[in-house]
């Protein structure tokens, strides 16, 4: 009797200490915890391995990332890391091809595989994606008297913008004083000064083979399709005066704000905003979505991905991989969460003809379109942003600048950067 | 009869300095607090207002709702406070005997810690995170006091030094004649003098540790996260909440400025210390 409990109490130690081995650890920015956090009691309900998250600020991530690879050991076994980061890690994770099957590949967007991809490897597996799509006020774009003076002076209907031109058009129709105390206090639109991705997208709406560095590794932002695109950024702001002046003030934050606030009949904006209009906003309910503009390539977006890789260094690899595989099988779960986003097509089809789920539809045509890709795989990616790109684009918004100098310029610095 | 008052012209001058002087450190507090107080949607406006055309304490409501803050909040006043007092241990009398026994090896210890000062943190993070991982300290709270009075006992040597510099030989000296022991005199004698300076140093001590973010970032997950990191985390990358992260900035800020407005008689008297010696 005695052995049968001493085996029993030491099953019962084996047991528990197997159990406190089934635990994995995920870094992840806070966005990324409220989409993965119903996947994850999902899966610890299914497979019984528990999932604890690490929930750091954005930067956070690269930053304590960067430091359990310095250490050469790793405390963490899934990080949820932003698709600008995948070149830099690239050496330092797990190759996740077999997780990536015929049946997966299929349903992801084109654009999230490819940025998957960093030397022939699979690195990480999308967790949620996301894309600038079109927001207009539906009040404003369906008002009689809108329509029939926009007729009147431009020669076709009033609707949401699907070109250039288009855009230009409604933007510098909706400006106007409104109050009529002589200043222009609600705008068509807004241009972004302190990002560069919107511009990028258009780059690749124009027909660029790529955003500022092509397949081959070369400098490309002085090709026509940067040029175009540059030029078109810029013409809100420096021909139509359709955009509030302090360009180079303007952020996501504040473009969106600007939006929420009614001040601007459109914008460009990442899809998950749609859902968190505020309530007491004085747009809450008369927000329309459209997918991005199209150039001569079609609609393009530059899309902005999270992927959960696995660094070499964890101690629960194989259980690591079980929860990827199990999230993207699950990807839907996610959608519910304020962000609301997702990675698959299945997953967000799966929500399309849902009320308030009404930018899916826009946001999937987005990610799909077969000029969207992501930004050039490159280690030095936001040295060359922060160092190139971004100048350029604001030395463009000065509207003093001839746009080819600025992108030849431009590429010199990067061509510095990468040598 | 009384003669009109005289208008004192360099009292004027010398306040409108000061108020300018104060205004211009309290302004960027001010539109702190007065943003913490605005509604979500107003808080961004173009052009920026200063004031909110409506009062709402929603922003406040909203870091009260936090699941995540009041334990941070409690995390750092832990770490902050065993943070100063380790320092302080080991600052006051390293400052004491680096001072008043001056020798070679005390000046170049003094040396040192001022170039210790000059590394920046960043450098040290990794380091200190394969340090702690090793003793099994990432995570916990004596491991983040350990890194904090690393970084805080060069500032606290320093600044007692400069106090102590203050303090007259024949102090001890007059203690040591009249019995006590070295280690009295300097308990009983030379530290009662020294509250101004050992007020000002816990305060700048318990500031550096209270505001560190690097090492709690690096060094904390989930257990022992300090507010720092949960007031960036308001910074997402799908957004900034800038109502709810103002509001949390200004609870977090109340603890030091209580603690600076009930010392401050003892940092003025700190400040001033040796000020006036002959």
């Amino acid at each position: 009797m005695r052995k049968i409990l001493g085996t029993s109490a030491l099953a019962l130690v084996f047991m528990a200490a197997s159990a406190r081995a089934e635990t994995i650890n995920i870094l992840v920015e806070g966005g990324g915890e409220m989409l993965q956090k119903a996947v994850a009691e999902k899966f610890t309900a299914e497979t019984g391995i528990q999932v604890n998250f690490t929930v750091v600020p954005y930067q956070g991530v690269f930053d304590k990332f960067s430091a359990e690879i310095a250490s050469g050991s790793s405390a963490f076994d899934v990080v949820t890391i932003d698709v600008v980061w995948n070149a830099k890690f690239a050496d330092h994770v797990e190759d996740l091809s077999p997780l990536f099957t015929d049946a997966i590949r299929a349903d992801l967007p084109p654009a999230l595989l490819a940025d998957a991809k960093v030397r022939d490897k699979l690195i990480g597996m999308p967790g949620w994606a996301n894309a600038e799509i079109i927001f207009y006020r539906r009040d404003l774009f369906d008002k009689a008297e809108e329509k029939e003076v926009f007729q009147a002076k431009y020669g076709y209907p009033l609707a949401p913008p699907t070109t250039w031109q288009q855009w230009r058009d409604i933007a510098k129709f909706f400006t106007r004083d409104t109050d009529s105390d002589g200043k222009i206090d609600f705008w068509g639109t807004d241009t972004i000064g302190t990002f560069s991705e919107e511009w990028m997208a258009h780059v690749l709406q124009a027909g660029s083979p790529g955003v500022i560095l092509d397949k081959d590794g070369q400098v490309i932002i002085d090709n026509e399709g940067h040029k175009k695109a540059l030029e078109f950024y810029i013409s809100p702001h420096c021909i139509d005066h359709s955009v509030p002046e302090n360009v180079n003030e303007i952020g996501w934050g504040e473009a969106q704000n600007l939006f929420y606030q009614g001040k601007t009949a459109m914008m460009k904006f990442w899809g998950h905003a749609y859902k968190m209009t505020p309530p007491d906003s004085k747009i809450s309910g008369k927000v329309g979505v459209a997918p991005m503009l199209a150039g001569d390539a079609g609609i393009a977006a530059i899309p902005g991905p999270w992927y959960n890789v696995v660094p070499s260094t964890s101690q629960h690899k194989d259980a690591a991989k079980k929860f990827i595989a199990f999230a993207i099988a699950n990807n839907a779960l996610g959608i519910e969460a304020p962000l609301g986003l997702a990675a698959t097509n299945s997953a967000y089809r799966s929500y399309a003809g849902k009320p308030g789920y009404e930018h899916f539809t826009p946001l999937l045509q987005t990610l799909s379109a077969p000029a969207t890709r992501g930004r050039p795989m490159n280690e030095k990616y936001q040295e060359i942003v922060d160092e190139a790109v971004l100048p350029a684009v604001q030395q463009a918004l000065t509207c003093q600048a001839d746009v080819g100098e600025v992108l030849t310029e431009a590429k010199e610095t990067i061509e510095e950067i990468l040598n | 009869m009384h003669s009109a008052p005289r208008l004192n012209v360099s009292a004027i001058l010398i306040n409108a300095a000061a108020l300018v002087l104060v205004l211009s450190y309290a302004l960027p507090y001010i539109y702190l607090l007065m943003t913490s107080i605005k509604p979500a949607a107003d808080v961004q406006q173009i052009p920026p207002s200063f004031f909110p055309a409506v009062v709402s304490f929603e922003n406040f409501r909203e870091v009260m709702r936090s699941s995540t803050l009041p334990r941070a909040f409690i995390n750092s006043l832990i770490v902050a406070v065993l943070t100063t007092a380790l320092s302080l241990s080991v600052a006051v009398p390293a400052a004491y005997v680096a001072t008043q026994y001056r020798r070679r090896i005390t000046t170049i210890f003094l040396l040192f810690a001022l170039v210790t000062r000059m590394v920046p943190s960043v450098a040290l993070g990794v380091p200190l995170f394969q340090l702690l991982k090793s003793l099994g300290l990432l995570d916990t709270i004596p491991g983040l006091v350990l890194a904090h009075t690393s970084a805080a006992v060069p500032l606290a040597l320093l600044l007692m030094s400069a106090f102590f510099e203050g303090i007259p030989k024949e102090l001890e000296e007059a203690a040591r004649m009249d019995g006590c022991t070295r280690f009295q005199a300097f308990r009983k004698i030379v530290l009662p003098v020294m509250t101004g300076g050992i007020a000002v140093t816990a305060l700048f001590t318990f500031i550096t540790s209270w505001n560190e973010f690097l090492y709690a970032l690096l060094l904390t997950s989930e257990a022992t996260k300090t507010a720092p990191i949960v007031i960036a985390e308001y910074n997402s990358v799908y957004g900034l909440a800038w109502g709810a992260m103002t509001a949390a900035a200004v609870l977090y800020s109340l603890p030091v400025i209580i603690v600076t407005l009930a010392l401050q008689k003892q940092i003025v008297g700190g400040l001033t210390f040796g000020a006036v010696k002959g």
